[in-house]
């Protein structure tokens, strides 16, 4: 699911989910720091209550517990508790109690569970330490729950002196219900504000992404179409802006405009060597067959001055012949050049094994060496021109060797490559003549036609192979041929 | 001409009167009637309008405060219990006027009470138990209980765990429902009224015993005031059930009326204090504020 994966998502999703992460953190953080400090606030302002509430209790008991008045202690407790909507502002009193130097109740808001002038006992463990604290304590104190709960409580603490002498203590117990439900109140509002800004911030976050991803979007749609040669109907990135991502923007448009330039520069190159290439074709055509016209014609004025004369027929006729054959082998070769470029024909590589006794053929009674090397795959197909192509290399290499020359054919598999390689240790080819070696009718060979090379040029790239020529004068000269495998077995 | 003088006369005097002579001061403690102010400016305006003289009711916490009044003159009537009236005072200094009529009689009881939900079904399981009393100097809600515990040989400071004094019946019956207190002793006029008017106390609430009947705490006059006065106010709280005011008013007090006993009515009050004096004479001396 390519989907789920982030790596996939666009730049403009992942920017926009980002910022909104970041707000959203941000908010949060805030929110939280703001929802932390009121709670203690209010937790500090219920403290100050409980213990004024603690105090107004005290200031009346030591009178009444000097006489054991207990009904007008719990009296005291109860009219507290009674009034705190106007005292505690709405703060249910959880507990209160008076308990005597000993930790005896003197009164206690819940009188049913604890009985007075019986100790106070504490409920848990809990209870326990605050009662300790609470006896133990000289001065007000506030003892806390604690903790963000709903059920926690402020506990103000007054210790009760008569004459310098310690009484006993009151406690005052609040309940931080209202507070929970006041600080879930803010804490709501504060996580509203914080949707708000997340929806704000992720809105923000889409528009700035998607103004940043567009440029970003048009390079790679303008480097794709370079990738695919189709630079002049680039529509320029429109610049709206200045800033890092309007300068990557200008200077795309440039290099985009520079090559679409270049291209038509190229394509105009490349048109008009099809143009010198095919008048070199036309001059070399017309060259060769002008030259034997010129003889077949005198030959022909002659013979028709001397019609009769058998001695200058048996002469003229071997002549007009060969110059007619010459002809031919000029068309022949350039309309067969052709016809196998455009073949798709394949065959065996075991074909290629016959080329061997036909050059050998060749070479007749010369003194030359063929070392043979096939190591290709027996099942191997491949395309028919590259018959002619090892055919041609041959034949030139024999050619040009003098008597004791040697011919290496070596032909192997590397990859998907089908690799040949002719190599002789002729004369090599001047250095000079190396730019000229794959041109029409260009030829060194006192009866060569001069198409050989050009037409194994052609059927290399035909099949969009490479090929290479590395030669040194005296030493010899090799021609690499690298072409694409077809296939194992004919269709 | 002389006769017109002489209505005006008549009509200016009464009026005159009752604006430059001092107030009737009726006091009242609130161990017999709740504080209801309203209730009492109409009644303290029903007995002025009767005896044509301004009546004002004085409030005390305990009947000890009422009886000083008495005795130092700052009173002229007050509503006591039968307990302090029966106590010797040397030389006398109040004299009985009227006793409220309560159902028929002017008769009432005290009532032993516990909270509902406990176990206890006689004044022995108290025992090490929280006790309230109403005020020491009550009938009903002190001498009572006092003497049933020296009938059995105990002292409620040893046989209670702790005592209080509530100095008001209906706080007593509040201290029991709030489990305050294990136990108390009330008068059971008050329970009952309470029983109509405040019924979620008493609810919480259960006689254990009742007592036999008593005089009910009779309404007295101070000795040294002129007995017009004395006479008047007699006639006039005897006779508040003759008229629709006076019946509204003991309809709300919830008693009958006012009517004429003799001192007798007090007997076994008399006894019971005369037998804890003598037991333990500091019965009668109990400090209360």
């Amino acid at each position: 699911m390519p989907i789920l994966s982030p790596k996939s998502w666009s730049l403009a999703i992942k920017l926009s989910l980002t910022i909104t992460a970041v707000v959203a953190a941000v908010g949060f953080m805030i929110g939280a720091v703001i929802v932390a400090q009121d709670w203690k606030r209010f937790q500090d302002e219920l403290g100050a209550k409980a213990l004024l509430l603690s105090e107004f209790v005290a200031i009346t008991t030591p009178k009444a517990m000097l006489r054991k008045d207990y009904w007008q202690l719990y009296l005291s407790l109860k009219n507290m508790a009674s009034r705190r909507s106007d005292t505690t502002g709405g703060h249910e009193v959880i507990t209160a109690m008076i308990l005597d130097a000993e930790g005896k109740v003197m009164a206690h808001l819940h009188p049913a569970e604890n009985k007075m002038d019986l100790p106070f006992s504490p409920g848990n463990r809990i209870e326990e330490e605050l009662f300790q604290q609470a006896m133990s304590t000289r001065s007000t104190i506030v003892l806390s729950s604690g903790g963000f709960s709903k059920r926690g409580f402020q506990e103000g603490v007054v210790p009760i002196f008569s004459d310098q002498k310690y009484m006993g203590v009151v406690r005052v117990r609040l309940s931080v219900a209202q507070l929970y439900e006041k600080a879930k109140d803010s804490a709501m509002i504060v996580l509203a504000l914080v949707f708000c800004f997340v929806i704000i911030g992720s809105g923000l976050g889409t528009i700035v992404s998607r103004r940043m991803v567009r440029p970003l979007t048009a390079v790679t749609q303008g480097l794709e179409a370079v990738g695919r040669g189709e630079m002049t109907d680039f529509t320029p990135i429109p610049i709206n802006e200045r800033d890092e991502i309007g300068h990557l923007s200008v200077t795309f448009n440039q290099i985009m405009a520079e090559l679409a330039e270049k291209k038509m520069l190229e394509e105009e190159i490349a048109m008009s060597e099809k143009l010198v290439a095919l008048g070199r074709i036309t001059a070399g055509v017309a060259h060769e067959v002008n030259n034997p016209l010129a003889g077949l014609l005198n030959c022909i004025d002659t013979l028709r001055k001397h019609p009769d004369d058998k001695k200058l027929i048996n002469r003229y006729l071997p002549v007009i012949d060969q110059g007619l054959h010459r002809i031919k082998d000029i068309v022949h070769s350039l309309l067969v050049g052709l016809k196998i470029e455009e073949s798709h024909e394949t065959m065996s590589i075991q074909h290629i094994d016959k080329l061997h006794d036909l050059i050998k053929a060749e070479v007749g009674e010369r003194n030359i060496d063929i070392i043979w090397e096939n190591r290709t795959n027996k099942d191997l197909y491949i395309p028919g021109k590259i018959e002619q192509i090892v055919c041609n290399l041959l034949k030139n290499a024999v050619d040009i060797l003098p008597q004791g020359g040697k011919v290496v054919f070596c032909m192997h598999q590397k990859g998907p490559q089908l690799v040949i390689e002719v190599s002789d240790n002729g004369p090599g080819i001047p250095s000079n003549i190396r730019n000229q070696l794959f041109d029409p009718f260009f030829t060194t060979k006192t009866n060569g036609t001069g198409l050989g090379l050009w037409v194994v040029y052609r059927l290399v790239q035909s099949m969009e192979g490479i090929i290479e020529v590395m030669s040194d004068e005296g030493q010899g000269t090799t021609f690499h041929v690298s072409v694409p495998v077809i296939t194992m077995k004919a269709a | 001409m002389r006769l017109i003088c002489l209505l005006l006369l008549f009509w200016v005097y009464p009026t005159f009167a009752s604006e430059t002579e001092p107030p009737i001061r009726f006091g009242l403690t609130a161990v017999v009637l709740t504080e209801n102010l309203r209730f009492l400016d109409q009644w303290s305006q029903y007995l002025g309008q009767k005896m044509d003289r301004k009546i004002e009711f004085v409030l005390r916490k305990s009947y000890q405060d009422v009886m000083d009044l008495l005795d130092s003159g700052g009173i002229e009537f007050a509503w006591i219990c039968g307990y302090p009236y029966v106590q010797t005072r040397k030389p006398e200094s109040l004299q009985l006027l009227t006793v409220p009529i309560y159902r028929g009689a002017p008769r009432y009881h005290s009532y032993i009470i516990v909270h509902r939900n406990s176990t206890h079904q006689h004044l022995s399981d108290l025992k090490g138990k929280v006790f309230a009393f109403s005020d020491p100097d009550s009938n009903s809600g002190f001498l009572y209980p006092l003497t049933l515990m020296m009938d059995q040989g105990e002292k409620p400071e040893t046989f209670f765990r702790q005592t209080f004094f509530t100095f008001n019946h209906a706080e007593t019956v509040q201290a029991v429902s709030e489990q305050v207190a294990d136990g108390g002793a009330v008068d059971s006029y008050i329970w009952e009224y309470l029983a109509i008017f405040r019924s979620d106390i008493t609810e919480k609430t259960r006689i254990i015993k009742t007592s036999p009947s008593f005089g009910f705490p009779p309404i007295v006059s101070r000795i040294g005031v002129n007995d017009t006065t004395v006479s008047l106010m007699k006639s006039t709280l005897e006779n508040m059930d003759e008229d629709s005011a006076g019946k509204e008013l003991l309809e709300r007090l919830k008693l009958d009326g006012f009517g004429h006993f003799s001192d007798s009515l007090f007997n076994e009050i008399r006894t019971m204090a005369y037998k804890t004096h003598r037991a333990d004479p500091i019965y009668s001396m109990l400090p209360t504020d």
